[in-house]
């Protein structure tokens, strides 16, 4: 039931968000909802770790542990972003144009409803929707600020990653055929587990590959990523934060449902696949990082090279490699958005967008320095952060299976980010401070988000805590068989 | 036996004495669909006829290629009246003396005693008409391959007559998917073979533009009337192998007998001035291309041959 | 879907027909000029597969390849293209494309061997369980789905990348209507109208980009680029 309190809700808000009632009144209905949705999701996930699946109706909507670990990131970032954009968005939109406002908060929880119906939904066919939803939802939040840049951005976005859907879909459809031309099983993500070995393997992999192709397009795997730098770097920066932090993992979770089904034989074809995509992404995201020139870009491109690192954690095989996959997606979600949100506050402290124009934060606006600083820091694995820690068991994951050559490239790689995004980091925040003037002091409700996301990140580095330790394990499983 | 020889004399005859007409009626159907009177259907006769009366200039320079093109491009046309079917679904007496590739090459022949003949003379607008209808004829070539190894492939045999069967026989075959798209794409090589819009003007007087009209200019007297007689049967032999063959292979005389044969001609008539009132509005709607524009046109054309010879390969 | 012993001759060649049309569509989207023919040409497209829907629906007696039937034609026969032309009024009665990336008859050789490679990636598929049907309906529609992705690269305007991507979805629909005819009726439902939004996004943002940039020329909009 949790289930459908939960899509109802935001529905709600969405309706309640459309109603002209002053300025203040989308946002506080947005904040209400997101909460609402979030205590929903957490009593979700702990249902699943208890009982096995949470069931609203059979066979449409249901969550099994790996879907409820989804449903509780997503409901987290829009919680957290919801608050964000409470200060932030009163900044950028202009003080009598309440319709604008007004505007983004419906598409805001537009967007928030098609993430948080791709984990929910259990008939594939219903997956892909959601997924093609989520992208067209978020079209004109990309270019909510309407600068040819902002449009540009959300025409490449809209462009490919409908593409990639359409590749997506017929996939599906190869999958379903598969399905139906071998047993007569409801074509929900369970029944194709039950369904898969007698699937001829023509199907799987055509299959396989076309809907790694089509939603790989959204994940931003490489060669297919060229969208996203662009569509990430010049949405408003909680927008940004949703879409680094959660919706490319929710696409991701999409695809790496399909990796159970392909076990038969160690080094499978999905497997391999995965290993591949991602260390090419990995490779390709960490050099691109080095010559970004606008720092949410940077952000962007790490994102980039974090699905790369799942993808390749979840292709190495063992509960130990899923285990770090799925403890990597925690990490990441809740560091990527915290790097965006800092990234926001430092808009809003030097008004400009590019790395090269700003310099010593730390003494113009020092809290702002600070949080960024701790997000470049976190989110190119550097311990005591959550990444470093995740990042940690994949390798050491890597190496106990015996994969050393996949396991060298991907650490490498990962070293190389490292110092790309430090230094660039280094050169804002450190250094003689340039005469750029300080648009405007940081809002409170900004760096109280920026607080309370601090605490997962540094948390993770050093202790999970027990449930969501066991969460992590369940989903991994669901990931193997 | 004897039949079969007078029929196919009787074809030839039928070939080379409608041909004008057709021509005539086309040109008349163009006026008419522009709201104007337009000239006597017989007027090709009459322009035949007067200019066989009226006396021959040849240029000095010109060589023995000039004099020959008339008989050639008049001769041509008629050997391939021998091997197709125009009026009956049996192959007659000539029939096998070459097949669709021969009939051709054998079309192809005359183009190519014309063109030369245009560049013969020395006038310089029949060296420009002569190098564009090169390639427009270079273009269309592996069009016409295409389409003839789509047809001889899917109906295994070269032989028009046998080929006709194949789409006539069994109903379902004439919607197989290969044969639809080899007749447009057929239907744009006879624009393009016989210069109508949008592939050139045949009523333009302008000869900076003109493509196929051009090879046609120099000639006077006897070698015009020739020359425009054997256009036209050209016209009507490539019509009839579209029609009898590919899209319309009924209506032809299957009994040996004198009255059926006849019974053909004004059917095999009626379906060519069908067909030129398609190309009529075909015409009336569109614009000429611009010269660069036909390789578009005409890769257009090769895509769909392809299209049709992918389809009937993979036995669709 | 089971088997039918007796498949009518006459609708195996018609499903076939319909099969060759919707390629010889999605090649000539690839290069006609004319944004407003374009338009005119992915109607056509949208109708070949109600088209096919309804000769598959008459042979396996099936009601819900008629409604998908009937749900295309609404939704991309009509609603679509009048959307369309709705909202982006300038560019599709005004403009051709002029300068294609690739010139025409490379772009059309390109696209015949990218039909050829459909073909080759449905075969083994086919080898695997192809009945009558999917033998004409999955290579034709891969393919569609290939030229279309093909038309999004190529063209530089938008509305012709727009319906590209409509296009691409026609292909994938009508490899659909025959191997997966069972999806449940929601799915089918919710699919068409999540394509009215693509184009609905898609029309909206063509319109905004014209009136903040001045030109529909997409495929020149390289602000972003840096390295």
């Amino acid at each position: 039931m949790e289930l459908l309190y939960i899509l109802v809700i935001t529905a709600l808000a969405l309706g309640a968000s459309m109603i002209p009632a002053g300025r203040k009144f989308p946002p506080a209905v947005t904040f209400l909802g997101a909460l609402a949705v979030f205590v929903l999701s957490v009593i979700t996930a702990v249902k699943t770790i208890n009982g096995g699946e949470v069931v609203a109706i059979k066979d449409w909507l249901s969550c099994d542990s790996f879907g409820a670990l989804i449903l509780l990131l997503v409901a987290f970032v829009g919680l957290a972003a919801a608050v964000f954009s409470w200060g932030y968005m009163a900044k950028f939109v202009d003080p009598g144009d309440d319709r604008k406002m007004r505007r983004y908060y419906v598409l805001y929880n537009l967007f928030l409803l098609s993430m948080q119906a791709v984990p929910i939904l259990s008939q594939v066919a219903l997956v892909w929707i959601a997924v093609e939803l989520t992208t067209l939802l978020s079209v004109f939040l990309v270019s909510f600020e309407q600068t040819p840049e902002a449009l540009e951005a959300a025409w490449k976005y809209v462009v490919l990653t409908c593409m990639g859907a359409a590749f997506a879909l017929f996939g599906i459809l190869v999958l379903y055929w598969g399905m139906s031309v071998a047993a007569d099983y409801p074509f929900t993500w369970a029944g194709l587990m039950i369904a898969s070995p007698k699937i001829s393997p023509a199907f799987l992999n055509t299959a396989f590959f076309f809907i790694l192709i089509g939603f790989g397009t959204k994940v931003g795997l490489v060669p297919l990523h060229t969208w996203l730098p662009d569509a990430h770097s010049q949405a408003p920066s909680p927008i940004c934060a949703l879409l680094s932090g959660i919706e490319t993992t929710a696409v991701l979770y999409a695809i790496m449902r399909l990796l159970p089904m392909f076990q038969n034989g160690s080094a499978s074809y999905a497997s391999m696949w995965f290993v591949i995509f991602g260390l090419i992404s990995v490779g390709v995201a960490a050099f691109l990082l080095i010559q970004a020139k606008d720092y949410k870009r940077l952000f962007a491109f790490s994102t980039v090279e974090h699905m790369g690192i799942i993808l390749v954690a979840a292709g190495l095989g063992g509960h130990d490699a899923h285990f770090g996959a799925t403890l990597q997606i925690v990490s990441h979600t809740v560091t990527k958005s915290f790097c965006f949100f800092a990234a926001g506050a430092t808009l809003l402290a030097t008004g400009s967008r590019e790395i090269a124009s700003v310099r010593g934060l730390i003494r113009t606006s020092p809290s702002t320095g600070v949080f960024l600083t701790i997000g470049g820091l976190a989110i190119s694995g550097a311990p005591p952060f959550a990444v470093f820690l995740s990042e940690f068991s994949i390798l050491k994951a890597g190496i106990a299976s015996g994969q050393y050559i996949v396991t060298g490239l991907l650490a490498l790689f990962i070293v190389i980010a490292f110092f790309g995004i430090m230094f660039q980091i280094n050169r804002m925040v450190f250094g003689k401070p340039s005469t750029v003037s300080s648009k405007a002091a940081v809002p409170m409700t900004c760096i109280i988000t920026l607080i309370l996301m601090v605490i997962p990140v540094i948390l993770f580095g050093l202790y999970i805590p027990e449930t969501l330790l066991r969460l992590l394990h369940l989903a991994a499983s669901s990931l193997g068989r | 036996m004897i039949n079969k020889i007078f029929f196919n004399v009787i074809q030839v005859l039928v070939v080379l004495a409608f041909a004008p007409l057709i021509k005539g009626v086309f040109n008349r159907l163009k006026e008419n669909v522009q709201s104007k009177r337009g000239p006597s259907i017989f007027q090709p006769y009459r322009d035949i006829w007067k200019l066989f009366h009226k006396d021959e200039v040849v240029s000095e320079q010109s060589s023995w290629i000039f004099r020959i093109t008339p008989y050639m491009v008049f001769i041509t046309p008629i050997f391939v009246a021998l091997l197709i079917p125009v009026l009956t679904g049996y192959p007659l007496f000539f029939a096998f003396m070459g097949d669709m590739l021969g009939g051709g090459f054998i079309l192809a022949l005359g183009g190519f005693f014309a063109t030369l003949a245009a560049i013969d003379t020395g006038n310089p607008y029949g060296a420009m008409g002569a190098s564009r209808t090169r390639m427009v004829g270079f273009l269309a070539e592996p069009v016409f391959m295409i389409v003839f190894f789509t047809v001889s492939f899917v109906a295994g045999s070269t032989i028009p007559y046998i080929v006709q069967k194949h789409w006539v026989t069994p109903l379902s075959n004439f919607f197989e998917p290969s044969h639809i798209l080899l007749m447009l794409a057929f239907l744009m090589l006879i624009i393009a073979e016989t210069g109508r819009i949008p592939v050139d003007n045949p009523s333009g007087h302008f000869e900076l533009a003109m493509i196929d009209e051009s090879k046609g200019l120099e000639y006077s007297g006897r070698g015009a009337a020739l020359m425009k007689w054997g256009s036209s049967m050209r016209f009507f032999v490539l019509s009839c192998i579209f029609l009898n063959v590919l899209v319309t292979p009924w209506g032809l005389a299957l009994g040996e007998t004198y009255q059926e044969v006849f019974l053909a001609v004004p059917l095999v008539l009626l379906k060519i001035l069908a067909f030129v009132l398609v190309l009529v509005v075909i015409e009336s709607s569109l614009a000429k291309l611009r010269l660069f524009r036909i390789t578009e046109f005409l890769g257009a054309a090769f895509a769909t041959s392809v299209l049709a010879m992918i389809s009937g390969l993979l036995q669709m | 879907m089971t088997d039918q012993n007796m498949m009518i001759p006459v609708l195996t060649k018609l499903s076939a027909l319909t099969g060759a049309l919707f390629l010889l569509t999605a090649f000539a989207l690839v290069v006609i000029r004319q944004v407003i023919a374009c338009l005119r040409i992915y109607r056509f497209q949208s109708f070949l597969l109600a088209l096919s829907a309804v000769i598959l629906g008459y042979q396996y007696f099936s009601i819900h390849l008629f409604v998908v039937a009937a749900i295309t034609l609404a939704v991309k026969s009509i609603l679509i293209p009048w959307h369309i032309r709705r909202t982006v009024r300038h560019e599709i009665y005004a403009l051709r494309e002029i300068s294609l990336a690739i010139n025409i008859p490379t772009s059309l050789l390109i696209a015949v061997a990218i039909a050829i490679l459909a073909y080759f990636v449905a075969s083994p598929l086919l080898a695997a369980a192809g009945g009558g049907f999917e033998k004409i309906n999955l290579p034709v529609g891969l393919a569609g789905l290939f030229l279309g992705a093909y038309t999004v690269t190529v063209r530089r305007m938008a509305v012709p990348q727009i319906i590209g991507l409509l296009a691409m979805e026609n292909g994938a629909f009508f490899a659909g209507v025959s191997i997966a005819a069972g999806l449940p009726l929601v799915a089918e439902l919710a699919a068409a109208f999540d394509i009215l939004i693509v184009a609905i996004v898609t029309g909206l943002l063509t319109r905004m980009i014209h009136e903040r940039i001045g030109t529909t020329t997409v495929g020149e909009m390289t602000a972003l680029r840096e390295e």
